[in-house]
């Protein structure tokens, strides 16, 4: 802020048609954002034009990027650009957004919990080998319980009583097939979250465009757009994607790529409506008034605007569709090349009567993952909402 | 900023030389005599339209209206409703606002009292802590009485106030958009109303629901209750919504802000029918207003308040005549046609840790060092002698008190605008004069603002 | 119509006496002429238009630099659609409007872009005239980077300074709407509309969702800049105090015309229109000793898709000229009118007067029992009209027609009533012409030269 004895630039001071002249400059800010997103454009094109196939993508640290990844990738840059930029840009709102949220304790400590199996998803599966078949270490215990001895092939603790004690190179135990579950577990956190924000990404984006152009633009714009959605809404996605499963085999880019892309219809009927509110705001008038396109109304007043009731739907959205993979994995329909939790838990439900732990511990996860975030969607669309005075008279 | 330049005379009262009552005079717009003390009965500030009646000692709030008669027969002087150091507060993040702090008053039958002051000031929660109509938690009666024809309503609980409500007080609110339900017709709505409180079947209910209609004065009633909310204006909503508050014959309408959202000409119709209105039941009528020009249209008594605090109170005839308390004064001055432009610099006490001593006193510019101690200062009898219709004149200002000549109010205010004021508290005021703070946050830049002087 | 009034208001001729000379000699910078805004109602699939909503049609008047203007008008007259749609924030319909001697009504997109730095507005509800998701400071900010101010901190600079102007701290800048008041938060749409340094400000209202004590602030803050920045100001309310106090002079609108247009003194000293009379008996005074007096208009506005004929304002005027031939009291005459009006609405609803009657008395009778002089005292009391006429003429034809309404053919009571009780009012319209008080106004009274009537007496005996 200017400090008050330096003469200050004031309203009257601005030469507007100096103004009208200059050619608009980008804001530091923009180049930064579309530097990053040239960027991703540019390794994409590296990964699928100019490197030789079967190639990794980097040859030196033997890194190869699937389509998977790029889109995963391309989520994380659009969660930075979209969500974390504008939190830290608008501090003032950050805390008080923040100081309302942590009232809720539940969703704090939900909030950490996800950000825990965020982290470790991330980093975990960089560093560890993927769980490989071994049928002479199965069935080993979780560390600190113990299973007939008779049920491991091998027990790698220490046997006592008959029993098989279960050791820390294993602390979550390992399947019928041998394989560790904590290692099962940290790739099925990768999967989920994978399932979880891509989906929810490509949804939102598209549902927001679509809700929030049908209402401001209105007419045949409106009627063509909400017409379309009616018919996607009816449309049987979960056949396409068995049928694909058929055709192709199971693959989580195209269950992800599937869900997002056919998914968004009624998310898209909730923005619309609450845009179509929002645009009778005086506010938007005033935007009008000041000469504003349609452009920066929709992306600055009407977008901000219906993110609470997006956010409402997204929380509802994501633990649905990490869910959905899950089940879907559970039924032998998911990617046979990824372990997600749904067919760890697939894998070990003939055993529940001896080896619990193998359907057990996938499942607890996937439990506490859905349950947290819908404790986070609902603290934040109480936070997020700047109209709730905090209880204020 | 400009401050106030001139007020004109009808504000500053040139003393009254003496007028016999029965001498009517010619012009009521002239007839704002400011009461010095003994020369005068009151009788004279409205003598022109009643035609001096004698009886201007006697209790009856005699007004030109119809009401007069009307609601004279109705026990005048039974006291309805007492309300006795009412306190309310509400827990918040940011501390315990005290809402209302302190409040006294008293509603005869047959009685319109008007509560009055500007938002934040406590206006809305006081009436609302009449039948307990807030969000509880974080609202609650912390101290004080309500005694309504002989029950302790702070006392009752949930299930008794149910009872009450609605059935003997009624509420009408600001908003008749909000107040009516969009998805049910205005008569099942009013036959609800009937039904809540009264045993009568469908058929008797319509009936007595287009009766109401007819009473508050919408035209083909029969088939208006067959229309939805959004079908009506926003004056048809308020008439409706006071069919729904009259459904059982209360003995006491609680109006808050009913006029507000209104045009002007719909504000008049509104007014006048509430007069009717009570000239035919009797009920009294607890209005609560920021308009000092609504007030002089409906009151008999007035309770002006301020940051949770009973400033001054008394007869509407004395409080326009003779406005004492220097808040009062300041609202009138904002009245369009009344001193100049300007507003009331300054802004509302934090209320979740009001000031000490005169809740004003940061804003008054009569303040002395002795207003910022203590408690609010008690309440003094302004006219010495008799007072309109038995209603005490009273002000919560210690210019009053018998030691203290008052008349420095006027001398201060005549050159008011051009010395700004030297702050008593010593702080130095802004030359921002934002107005009410009313998320209460009392963040840092909240405090520095409460500033009288303008430059 | 816009020709004629083309010629009274244009540069030059100015019939309007206590004008100040300079504001006379200069060109008007805003002059706006048969200004139209209706909306179709349409209907099907295919958008048939079966009527239209006549918010604005065709108004004209003249805003000169550094000059306040105020519009009066009932909720539902269309001022604020004509503030809107002379500024094109909605398209108008019809008409001219030129802004500094250019017809903006022509504008292309660029164009209008450059021209919307120069008229601002200042919207009526403080709640909703703010993003509650921009910072004050963003919002004040957002004009500047609307028209193409692309450096943050200039914006900021610039933002500072303005808070301050409006009597805010440099400081607010950060925080967001909800944290304000509602007169802060009129002192910031006021910094906003401030931003673009206009020559004009459009206030919609500004004031009336505020209490008394803050409208005068914001009152006096206004009339500040107003002569800090030479701007000038179009106000519109529905509030004629508001009006009085800051506005140099007045058009009062009703039902989408003008109807009387003048300096403020003149019209609040002389008012000239039945209309303007009953908006300024509205405003409540502050003396406990005149209430309740003075005109009251019934009813609330008519509906602007279906306007009444002839004047507009004759389905509630307390001044309707009185037929030919008959004498009435005024407010007699009023009522009868209404009873005229009801019925050709055909609402009045013999049966329910009947029933009514039955149920008042709490007898076994059925209302098939009432005898017909009862439903017509009783029709007469619906009314408020006495239960004989002082005009026997006039008394005979009432009663015919009430007879012809309860016998069950209320065409021909309306066809009795409509040709004995004519009135000029419902089927010449008057068009905006000088006064010799001064103003312009529109009022058949006026035309024939009729003095206004004795109204507060005639009304103040019932």
């Amino acid at each position: 802020m200017a400090v008050d004895n330096e003469p200050r630039e004031t309203f009257e001071d601005v030469d507007w048609d100096d103004i009208d002249e200059t050619t608009r400059a980008f804001s530091r800010k923009t180049i930064v954002t579309i530097g990053a997103y040239m960027l991703f454009a540019v390794g994409l094109l590296y990964d699928y034009v100019l490197k030789p196939p079967r190639a990794d993508t980097i040859e030196p640290l033997g890194i190869s990027l699937q389509a998977l990844d790029w889109l995963y990738i391309l989520t994380l840059l659009t969660i930075l650009v979209g969500v974390v930029v504008p939190l830290y840009e608008n501090g003032r709102m950050t805390r008080y957004y923040w100081q309302q949220f942590r009232k809720n304790r539940a969703a704090v400590a939900s909030l950490i919990y996800l950000g825990v199996i965020f982290l470790i998803g991330s980093i975990g599966p960089r560093f560890l080998e993927q769980p490989t078949v071994d049928p002479s270490n199965a069935y080993q215990p979780p560390v600190f319980t113990s299973a007939p001895n008779w049920l491991p092939v091998e027990c790698a603790g220490e046997v006592a009583g008959g029993s098989c004690h279960g050791t820390w190179a294993h602390p979550f135990g390992t399947t019928h097939e041998g394989k560790d579950i904590l290692v099962s577990v940290i790739y099925g956190m990768e999967v989920s979250m994978q399932v979880g924000l891509i989906a929810a990404l490509i949804t939102i984006t598209i549902a927001a465009i679509v809700g929030v152009s049908a209402a401001y633009f209105g007419g045949w714009i409106d009627a063509a757009l909400m017409r379309y959605v009616d018919i996607q809404i009816t449309f049987p996605t979960f056949f396409l994607y068995l049928m694909i499963v058929y055709l192709y085999g199971g693959s989580l880019f195209s269950m992800i790529v599937i869900f997002g892309l056919l998914g968004w219809g009624g998310i898209a009927r909730i923005v619309r409506s609450e845009a179509l509110q929002r645009r009778e705001e005086e506010y938007v008038l005033a935007a009008k008034n000041a000469g504003a396109s349609g452009y920066w109304t929709m992306r600055r007043h009407l977008l901000p605007n219906v993110s609470n009731s997006v956010i409402t739907a997204v929380t509802l959205l994501i633990p649905s569709l990490i869910l959905f993979e899950a089940s879907l994995a559970f039924l032998g329909l998911g990617d046979p090349t990824v372990p997600s939790w749904g067919e760890v838990i697939a894998s070990g439900r003939s055993d529940l009567p001896n080896a619990w732990w193998v359907s057990t511990i996938p499942g607890i996860f996937l439990f506490f993952t859905i349950l947290a975030f819908n404790f986070v969607g609902d603290a934040l669309r109480d936070a997020l909402d700047p109209r709730a005075d905090g209880g204020d008279k | 900023m400009t401050m106030a330049t001139n007020r004109p005379d009808n504000a500053t009262h040139p003393p009254h030389t003496d007028q016999t009552p029965s001498t009517p005079t010619t012009d009521g717009s002239t007839a704002t005599n400011r009461s010095t003390p003994a020369s005068i009965t009151n009788a004279n500030a409205r003598g022109n339209k009643t035609i001096m009646n004698s009886n201007t000692s006697a209790a009856s709030p005699a007004r030109d209206s119809t009401a007069a008669e009307s609601s004279s027969d109705a026990k005048p002087d039974e006291v309805l409703l007492t309300v006795e150091n009412l306190r309310t507060v509400f827990d918040t993040d940011d501390g315990t606002v005290h809402a209302v702090d302190g409040v006294d008053f008293t509603v005869q039958r047959g009685e319109t009292v008007c509560i009055v002051g500007e938002s934040g000031s406590g206006k809305t929660v006081t009436s609302e802590s009449i039948t307990q109509l807030f969000k509880s938690p974080p609202g609650s009666i912390a101290d004080g009485s309500v005694v309504f024809d002989g029950i302790d309503l702070a006392s009752r609980t949930e299930d008794e106030l149910t009872d009450i409500r609605g059935a003997r007080i009624s509420h009408i609110f600001q908003n008749p958009q909000g107040a009516l339900n969009p998805v049910y017709t205005v008569g099942w709505q009013l036959v609800e109303a009937i039904q809540l409180h009264r045993n009568v079947d469908d058929d008797a209910a319509r009936e007595d629901a287009i009766n109401l209609l007819n009473r508050v004065g919408i035209p083909e009633a029969s088939s208006r209750l067959d229309d939805y909310p959004h079908e009506l204006s926003g004056g048809m909503k308020q008439r409706v919504m006071i069919a729904m508050a009259l459904a059982c014959q209360p003995d006491l309408l609680i109006a808050d802000e009913p006029t507000t959202a209104l045009d002007v000409t719909i504000q008049a119709q509104i007014l006048k029918l509430l007069r009717e209105l009570q000239a035919d039941s009797g009920m009294s009528i607890v209005f609560i207003t920021h308009d000092l020009g609504v007030v002089a249209e409906i009151a008999d008594r007035v309770v002006v308040m301020y940051a949770g605090k009973v400033m001054e109170r008394g007869s509407v005839y004395d409080v326009f005549e003779s406005p004492s308390h220097p808040y009062t004064k300041a609202l009138l001055e904002c009245l369009p046609g009344h001193g100049s432009l300007g507003g009331i610099p300054g802004s509302l006490p934090d209320p979740t840790a009001p000031p000490t001593g005169c809740r004003f006193a940061d804003r008054c510019p009569y303040a002395v060092a002795e207003c910022t101690v203590g408690e609010q200062p008690v309440f003094e009898s302004v006219g010495r002698e008799v007072q309109n219709e038995g209603i005490e004149h009273e002000v919560s200002c210690i210019h009053y008190r018998s030691t203290d000549d008052p008349s420095v109010l006027d001398q201060l205010g005549s050159d008011r605008s051009s010395t700004p004021q030297e702050r008593p508290s010593g702080q130095t005021g802004g030359s921002r004069d934002s107005d009410t703070d009313r998320d209460g946050d009392g963040d840092g830049d909240g405090d520095g603002d409460r500033g009288v002087t303008r430059e | 119509m816009g020709m004629e009034m083309e010629m009274e208001m244009g540069i030059g001729v100015s019939p309007v006496s206590d004008q100040p000379a300079a504001a006379r000699t200069e060109a008007p910078l805003l002059s706006v002429r048969n200004l139209t805004k209706h909306y179709p109602i349409t209907t099907g699939l295919r958008s048939k238009e079966v009527g239209r909503v006549r918010a604005v049609d065709g108004i004209d008047f003249d805003v000169y630099p550094g000059e306040t203007v105020g519009i009066v008008g009932e909720s539902g007259c269309g001022k604020s659609t004509a503030a809107s749609s002379l500024i094109r924030l909605e398209e108008p319909t019809e008409g001219t409007v030129r802004f500094d001697g250019e017809d903006i009504t022509q504008y292309d997109q660029a164009e209008l872009k450059a021209f919307r730095r120069r008229v601002q507005m200042i919207f009526q509800d403080p709640e909703s005239s703010f993003d509650p998701r921009m910072s004050i400071g963003e919002a004040i900010a957002e004009p500047l980077a609307v028209q193409g101010l692309s450096d943050a901190s200039r914006r900021r600079e610039i933002v500072a300074d303005l808070l301050e102007r409006v009597g805010l701290a440099a400081g607010d800048a950060d925080r967001y709407p909800h944290e304000l008041s509602g007169g802060q938060k009129q002192r910031v749409g006021l910094a906003r509309a401030l931003s673009m340094n206009p020559d004009m400000i459009i206030a919609d209202e500004p004031v009336s969702a505020l209490d008394v004590s803050i409208q005068s602030e914001i009152l006096a803050l206004m009339t500040d800049l107003q002569e800090t920045f030479g701007l000038s100001i179009l106000l519109i309310s529905h509030n004629l105090a508001v009006i009085r106090q800051i506005c140099d002079r007045v058009a009062v609108m009703y039902l989408g015309e003008i109807v009387e247009l003048g300096t403020a003194s003149e019209v609040f000293t002389n008012p000239q229109h039945p209309y303007t009379r009953a908006l300024l008996a509205s405003i409540p005074t502050a003396d406990p000793t005149d209430r309740g007096m003075g005109i009251e208009l019934t009813g609330d506005v008519p509906s602007p898709s279906n306007p009444p004929t002839g004047c507009r304002f004759h389905t509630r005027c307390p001044e309707l000229i009185q037929p030919e031939n008959y004498e009435f009291e005024q407010s007699t005459w009023r009522r009868v009118m209404d009873l005229r009006q009801k019925l050709d609405q055909g609402t009045v609803d013999v049966d329910a007067i009947r029933e009514g009657v039955v149920t008042e008395r709490e007898s076994d009778e059925t209302p098939d029992d009432v005898s017909a002089t009862e439903t017509k005292a009783r029709l007469r009391d619906e009314f408020a009209i006495p239960q004989s006429l002082d005009d026997s003429r006039a008394e005979s034809v009432l009663d015919a027609a009430l007879d012809e309404l309860v016998s069950g053919n209320p065409a021909a009571a309306r066809e009795r009533l409509a040709t004995e009780f004519a009135t000029p009012c419902e089927s010449q319209s008057p068009t905006l012409e000088d006064t010799t008080a001064g103003q312009t106004a529109s009022c058949l009274r006026l035309e024939n030269e009729l003095p206004p009537t004795e109204l507060e007496q005639t009304v103040r005996s019932d």
